[in-house]
């Protein structure tokens, strides 16, 4: 199984889970197991998106109240307008049912996959950034890292030239090993490779934020 | 007219110039020294620490050495400064479970790089918890155990004589140095600076760098995980023939080279690639050696 036939049966996968040998590909492939992983992650949020309590009905009479001393609501709105807007809200938030749930949920994976397809579509290979964010060819720094940069020099301009070229080394590195990962999915070395270069990466970043607190 | 008259008349007005001059010489040599050090204050403090405590010392640059404590409880510290821009927060929770060294400027003051530096010289309670942060500072450590984390930037790292402890480092292009590490995890993350060890024995060894050199002398025998990983650094092992080690070694666009006789595995996870990886058992194998790198060369030799 390669990683496009993997990628068409996702979203039964993250439904249902998958066979031994969807089980085996994800295993051995660090792409798709980022995006399983990112998907269900998106799926475990959707689920805290439930319908919220009301208040108790004297904060909502405690705000018409104050909203009245204000002048900001008219008078001829009335109790009930306020209330009966307000309520109205939750009580289609309440009104979600399972199915709903479901194909909200399902929207959700289709729209991931989507997008995961598009951006791979994209980006020639070899050019993916640590945050999606296509690094500038000259550069080969993304918008994060400059970013970065520009704080760094702003405290101490001396440290630019240091932060940049270690930035471009790491890089270069994640660069190699992204390539080297996808070259040979089932590589383990390659995977390690992989996860010290991204390491390296989140060192340099905690160091800079380390100058910047007081 | 005689303009450079040469009789002994003239000695004694010689002589006492020649003594003024030394005596100004002498002066203002003395006054430059003394205003150079009038700046240097030393100051030392002792705090209480409860057993396996924190010390977290911030200090940009200037120094930080770190030595063994006599007593378990208590933290001494002596630090220098060379500026009256700068001052020392020396800080201790209520219940001594954490105690804070921190360097900083002091409100409205922008002291030079030499008038910022700060030198500390700190002992540090068996097991307690150790956090140094520094820019340039370089850091030393001697004798000390329990869970280190050193980290600098430009500053040089050096830990010798550590055991039964945890050792993390992290370093963006300063040299690391460790010699004498006894059953100790070990942690480095050097992004171009070079990392050395010599005698560094423990459970768990791992180093990786980005373009910064490895190299290890000692022998890994007796049961650890090493893994040395590099983007462009060259990977260098010395190991005594008697070494017993089961070895892995990889590497993408680079090289390997090794001069230990190899018993193959049965089962290697990859296939071998002559003069890009190499992978066997030296004598029982006890410890696993781990060699990888993108384009960087790995050596392995006989000491």
């Amino acid at each position: 199984m390669n990683c496009q036939q993997f990628q068409e049966v996702l979203p039964y996968i993250i439904e249902s889970g998958g066979k031994p040998e969807e089980e085996q590909h994800l295993e051995g492939c660090a792409a798709c197991s980022a995006l399983v992983e990112d998907l269900r992650y998106i799926a475990e949020q959707a689920k805290l998106l439930l319908p919220m309590h009301d208040p108790n009905p004297r904060v909502w009479n405690n705000i018409e109240q104050s909203l009245h001393r204000e002048g900001l609501l008219p008078a001829t709105e009335g109790r009930m307008s306020l209330t009966g807007h307000l309520t109205k809200t939750s009580t289609q938030a309440k009104n979600w049912t399972p199915l709903g749930w479901a194909l909200a949920l399902t929207a959700v994976i289709l729209f991931a996959v989507a997008l995961n397809n598009y951006t791979t579509r994209q980006l020639p290979s070899g050019r993916f950034s640590a945050q999606n964010v296509p690094a500038d060819p000259a550069t080969n720094m993304d918008g994060d890292d400059q970013q970065l940069i520009a704080q760094v020099a702003k405290d101490d301009p001396g440290a630019r030239g240091a932060y940049e070229n270690s930035l471009r080394e790491v890089n270069s590195y994640i660069s190699d090993a992204e390539r080297a990962a996808r070259q040979d999915p089932d590589d383990p070395y390659a995977r390690e490779l992989l996860q010290q270069a991204y390491e390296q990466k989140e060192m340099l970043y905690q160091m800079a934020t380390a100058r910047s607190l007081p | 007219m005689n303009l450079f008259p040469t009789n002994a008349t003239v000695e004694p007005a010689q002589i006492s110039r020649s003594t003024l001059r030394l005596a100004i010489t002498g002066f203002t040599l003395t006054f430059f020294a003394a205003t150079a050090n009038a700046a240097d204050v030393r100051k030392e403090a002792k705090l209480e620490l409860a057993p396996g405590g924190n010390i977290t010392i911030v200090n940009g640059s200037g120094s930080v050495a770190l030595r063994s404590a006599f007593s378990g409880r208590q933290v001494v510290v002596a630090y220098t400064t060379h500026s009256d821009k700068v001052e020392v927060d020396l800080n201790t929770t209520a219940d001594k479970q954490r105690v804070e060294l921190r360097t900083h400027a002091i409100a409205g003051q922008k002291p030079t790089p030499d008038e910022a530096k700060v030198d500390f010289e700190v002992a540090v309670p068996p097991g307690a918890v150790v956090n140094v942060n520094t820019v340039s500072a370089p850091v030393t450590a001697e004798g000390i155990s329990g869970d280190i984390t050193l980290s600098s930037e430009s500053g040089q790292i050096e830990v010798h004589n550590m055991a039964k402890s945890h050792l993390h480092i992290r370093s963006m292009n300063a040299a690391v140095s460790l010699t004498g590490i006894n059953t100790t995890h070990v942690d480095v993350s050097s992004n171009g600076g070079p990392v050395h060890m010599s005698n560094v024995v423990g459970p768990r060894v791992v180093v990786g760098t980005t373009s910064g050199n490895v190299d290890y002398r000692g022998d890994c025998s007796g049961g650890g995980d090493y893994i040395f990983t590099t983007h462009s650094g060259e990977i260098d092992m010395w190991l005594p023939k008697s070494a017993s080690v089961e070895f892995s070694a990889h590497t993408r666009t680079g090289s390997v080279e090794n001069e230990f006789p190899l018993e193959e595995k049965p089962h290697p996870n990859l296939p071998q690639s002559q003069g890009r990886s190499f992978a066997g058992t030296s004598n029982s194998g006890s410890s696993s050696v781990e060699l990888d790198s993108i384009n960087g060369k790995i050596r392995v030799k006989k000491q």
